[in-house]
């Protein structure tokens, strides 16, 4: 009853904490898609001619940051938002108008595009007649990623916390189980049994609750996973792709579980070391 | 280092429950490798308590205790087990596991050496073969008769072929037939090498086997005559 006690506030402690992670395990994903592919996209105004989006366009192609250009026309841009967002299909057919400009989609080089020089080319290309607006992706991932750093924060915070709890709570049940066995403890150091002999079965024991405490986690976690974008349905539209979960990698998992056990082996050590002596 | 056949010596050891009473003064005494010495005194004359010091589950307030040539009481706590391995002890309680059967309370001190399984099943069935419980090997020590316990506990301090025997009213629970045969089976023990102790208030027992004599009063030496201080 006790060990599951122990079992269930490792388990939530971890569950917090993994929740957070797999969270901003996602944000980090998502930042570094976007990441991957730096775009400046030119809007153009309204109905501007072919020949002036062919202006723009040669005027962007001749800057050396970017990669390659492609030209988005006002109905493209509005089958992509009804892709993205089919709830609000509705909206767009009363509205029998397209409201989307056309645009041109500048892909930057990577290694060439530091701050400054896409500054300067965004700079250039707002003053070139025909371009209504220009944006720039990066600005997005940066906040993305720093969302992502965000919820890692917190959720080491929490979880953090947390896990200290447990590790007071875990010492003390097995102080609980140490006192229940105060006698044998007492018998086995009477005739000759080393403090290692007596300590390792409890040891074992708060090892034992930490790993299970944190795998039930890791379970519980893997359903939150699989349940969650269920429950959510598609009522968050884009914002579902940032308030996504994506489960902990391999290596993460193994950590988290490696982390139970220290803390049920410490929690453990804390308490037995108190009755070896004399 | 000087050769001494002594092996556990007290000098002036003292110790004190509660103040004001001293419940040893100022005990030295020698006791040599394969002696065989009866501690006696009245109940309250501190028998038990000497005992104790000697396998030092009590740290006298003052005083020496030098064991095979090692002060005892400088030994670290995480290194008792080396003391407490040459120490069999017949407890005045028992101190069994009384949710266990006999046979694991016997097998204890082997388990902590690590023998062998085979071998500690053998060694076991014979301690309580000595002791006449060997069909009681599966019983929890709990559905025994006192005696019977009593005799788990001696089963369970000779297993070990211990150096030194200690033991604490042994036969106190035992009709005085099987109190002979407990007695005769520690002075077998003692044939082998096995420095034998036994605190007693038994008379009949001591006139009986009486060797060397060590007599207490409240928490004196006495008859210190039956047993020479000076080792020889």
């Amino acid at each position: 009853m006790r060990n599951l006690f122990s079992v269930t506030i490792i388990c939530l402690s971890f569950l917090i904490l993994g929740v957070f992670w797999s969270l901003s395990n996602n944000l980090q994903h998502v930042a570094a898609r976007l990441g991957q592919n730096l775009v400046v996209t030119l809007f153009l105004n309204k109905d501007l001619p072919g020949k002036d989006i062919g202006l723009v366009r040669d005027k962007a192609g001749r800057s050396p940051i970017v990669e390659s250009l492609r030209i988005v026309t006002a109905e493209e841009a509005m089958e992509r938002f009804q892709a993205s967002f089919p709830d609000l299909k509705d909206v767009l057919d009363n509205l029998k108008v397209n409201p989307f400009p056309a645009s041109i989609e500048a892909f930057l080089q990577a290694e060439k595009a530091r701050p400054e020089a896409v500054a300067a080319f965004i700079q250039s290309m707002i003053e070139t007649p025909g371009v209504e607006d220009v944006e720039y992706n990066r600005d997005w991932v940066e906040k993305v990623r720093s969302l992502g750093r965000l919820a890692r924060a917190v959720g080491l915070f929490l979880g953090g916390i947390l896990i200290l709890a447990s590790f007071f709570i875990i010492s003390n049940v097995i102080k609980l189980n140490v006192l229940s066995r105060k006698n044998e403890i007492e018998i086995l150091r009477l005739v000759g049994g080393t403090n290692a002999f007596i300590r390792i079965p409890f040891l074992l024991e708060g090892t034992v609750l930490g790993i299970l405490g944190s795998l039930v986690s890791l379970l519980l976690l893997l359903a939150l996973i699989k349940i969650f974008p269920v429950y959510l349905g598609s009522s968050l539209g884009a914002l579902q792709e940032l308030l996504n979960f994506r489960y902990l990698s391999f290596s993460q998992g193994l950590g988290l579980v490696a982390a139970g056990a220290a803390i049920g082996w410490m929690g453990s050590l804390t308490s037995v070391s108190k009755f070896l002596k004399a | 280092m000087l050769v001494s056949d002594n092996l556990i010596e007290l000098f002036h050891v003292w110790h004190q429950y509660q103040r004001p009473n001293w419940a040893l003064s100022d005990i030295s005494l020698r006791i040599k490798k394969g002696d065989f010495v009866f501690l006696t005194g009245p109940s309250g004359s501190g028998k038990t308590t000497l005992l104790k010091i000697i396998f030092r589950e009590i740290i006298p307030t003052e005083g020496q205790i030098v064991i095979e040539g090692v002060n005892i009481l400088r030994i670290p706590d995480h290194g008792i087990y080396r003391l407490r391995r040459m120490i069999g002890i017949v407890f005045q309680d028992f101190r069994l596991l009384f949710h266990r059967p006999v046979y694991e309370n016997v097998a204890l001190p082997l388990q902590v050496l690590g023998v062998p399984y085979k071998e500690i099943r053998r060694r076991v069935f014979n301690a309580l073969r000595m002791v006449n419980l060997q069909h009681k090997l599966g019983d929890p020590p709990s559905h025994l008769s006192y005696g019977e316990q009593q005799r788990v506990a001696i089963a369970r301090a000779i297993v070990n072929a211990p150096k030194i025997l200690l033991a604490d009213e042994p036969t106190g629970n035992l009709d005085t037939e099987l109190a002979f045969e407990i007695i005769n089976l520690f002075k077998e023990i003692n044939k082998q090498g096995t420095t034998v102790i036994i605190g007693t208030h038994d008379k009949e027992l001591i006139r009986h086997f009486g060797s060397k004599i060590l007599f207490l009063q409240a928490g004196k030496l006495l008859g210190k005559d039956a047993l020479p201080l000076s080792g020889n």
